[in-house]
């Protein structure tokens, strides 16, 4: 627990300290919703299912962008080696990473809730608070998956190209679940109707979860 | 007679068709010290990485501590500390801050008071607070040997651990040499040249192609032509 603790703390600490990621995923998230606006035409800037779609782009661009980074850090001056060399269990050093990437989701998708009730023209009321335990499953699934698959890309050569083309393929099922439950949310449905797309996420999240904390040792390594 | 802590037996190592080690045999026993000799690409570093178990073997076996390298637990890797040619250390935090990391990591009682301690032997008490991208190489160098002391490892493997660092700073690390052995670990470590560390006997090895050429005591060395032209001396 104190590998955990310390790996979290550390990551924390850098991020704080620089900003780097949270300012990037932010950034990354208006970017989408306002190209998305544009894209959308006023006809459909009200429209719920367009406002989760959109949400949801942008969240998964925050996402990767967040895993990369938490393990760009250990890529500096080989890092990544020295905690493979810790008595600290590769394992636990997955879920430190995870958490981090979650973290660093977390904060991204706050912002970009706040600029889609506002590029959107929603409004803030009940629909957000049955929006935030659908996104959360999002963000636990998509991180779980994309730290695991940054593992791998991080070692090769234009890693940074090859994650969005294996996480989002992989994703696509979590993520067309997460847009419908997030649509029926915002348009005022009852958690019940979206019992089964709530299930389809929670299914996932485990299995991503536990690939990555099974697979992470496997595919690490400091080169 | 005691197990050794370093053992190797016909250890190779090859990238693709390419060999980097061939028929390594290696036996270093605990209070010893013995350093690799040999020029760039010979294979020293990729021999310290597979010891380190950051890299299996091609064919033949590493053991350290009795133990295969390939899946070492995390009790024997918590005995083994690694100097290489990358620091380790993150960048944009403090010297302290890296030294409390990789204490916490390695379960010291009281990181804080280690990291404290190390900082002072390696010189840096005064540079503790500074962010190690401020660092110059050789102030890097001197707290990645700390970071790989830190928790007085049983087995240190240093890669060229005089690389970059000043008078002051060879000093100190060869101080620190000796006190490891001294207190009974095993050092093993790579160079160019073959320093001058007082009071301890150094084996020293030569490798050339990835084969493990020559061992001799180092007076032996500097008598012989050979490794000495290697030396430039």
């Amino acid at each position: 627990m104190s590998g955990f603790a310390a790996v979290l703390r550390k990551d924390l600490r850098l991020e704080l300290r620089s900003g780097e990621s949270t300012l990037a995923l932010l950034a990354l998230s208006m970017l989408v919703l306002v190209v998305l606006v544009f894209a959308l035409g006023a006809a459909r800037v009200r429209s719920v299912d367009a406002a989760a779609g959109a949400l949801w782009v942008a969240m998964v661009f925050a996402g990767m962008l967040g895993a990369n980074r938490a393990l760009l850090a250990e890529r500096d001056n080989g890092a990544i080696r020295g905690l493979l060399l810790s008595p600290l269990d590769p394992s636990t050093l997955y879920a430190a990473k995870l958490c981090a990437a979650l973290i660093f989701m977390a904060v991204a998708e706050v912002g970009a809730v706040i600029l889609m009730v506002l590029f959107f023209n929603l409004d803030f009321d009940a629909s957000m608070a049955r929006l935030a335990p659908i996104l959360a499953l999002g963000a636990v699934g998509f991180s779980a998956l994309a730290t695991l698959l940054s593992a791998i890309t991080g070692r090769t050569r234009g890693g940074d190209m090859l994650l969005p083309i294996l996480a989002v393929p992989i994703f696509v099922p979590a993520l067309i679940a997460g847009v419908k439950a997030s649509a029926a949310a915002l348009a005022g449905a009852p958690f019940e109707s979206m019992g089964d797309w709530l299930k389809i996420m929670i299914a996932f999240d485990v299995l991503f979860v536990s690939a990555g904390y099974l697979l992470f040792e496997h595919v690490v390594g400091g080169d | 007679m005691s197990a050794p802590v370093v053992e190797t037996r016909s250890l190779a190592k090859a990238y693709g068709l390419a060999p980097v080690l061939r028929e390594v045999q290696l036996r270093l026993l605990a209070g010893t010290g013995a350093f690799i000799v040999g020029g760039n690409g010979a294979g020293k570093s990729t021999l310290l990485r597979i010891l380190a178990g950051l890299e299996a073997p091609s064919a033949g076996h590493a053991l350290v501590f009795g133990q295969d390298t390939r899946r070492l637990a995390a009790r024997y890797r918590r005995r083994i500390g690694l100097m290489a040619h990358q620091s380790f250390l993150y960048p944009n935090l403090t010297a302290r801050e890296n030294l409390e990391f990789y204490g916490e990591l390695y379960s010291l009682a009281d990181p804080r008071a280690s990291a404290h301690q190390w900082l002072g032997r390696v010189g840096l008490a005064d540079a503790a607070d500074i962010r190690v991208r401020a660092f110059s190489r050789g102030m890097e160098q001197r707290l990645s040997a700390a970071r790989a002391m830190l928790a007085e490892p049983a087995l240190l493997l240093l890669d060229e651990p005089f690389a970059s660092l000043d008078h002051d700073g060879a000093e100190i690390v060869a101080a620190l040499i000796r006190g490891a052995i001294e207190r009974g670990a095993c050092v093993l470590a790579t160079t160019h040249g073959i320093p001058e560390i007082d009071g301890v006997e150094l084996a020293v090895f030569e490798i050339s192609r990835g084969r493990l050429m020559q061992h001799a005591r180092k007076e032996e060395v500097r008598r012989g032509g050979r490794i000495r032209s290697l030396l430039g001396r």
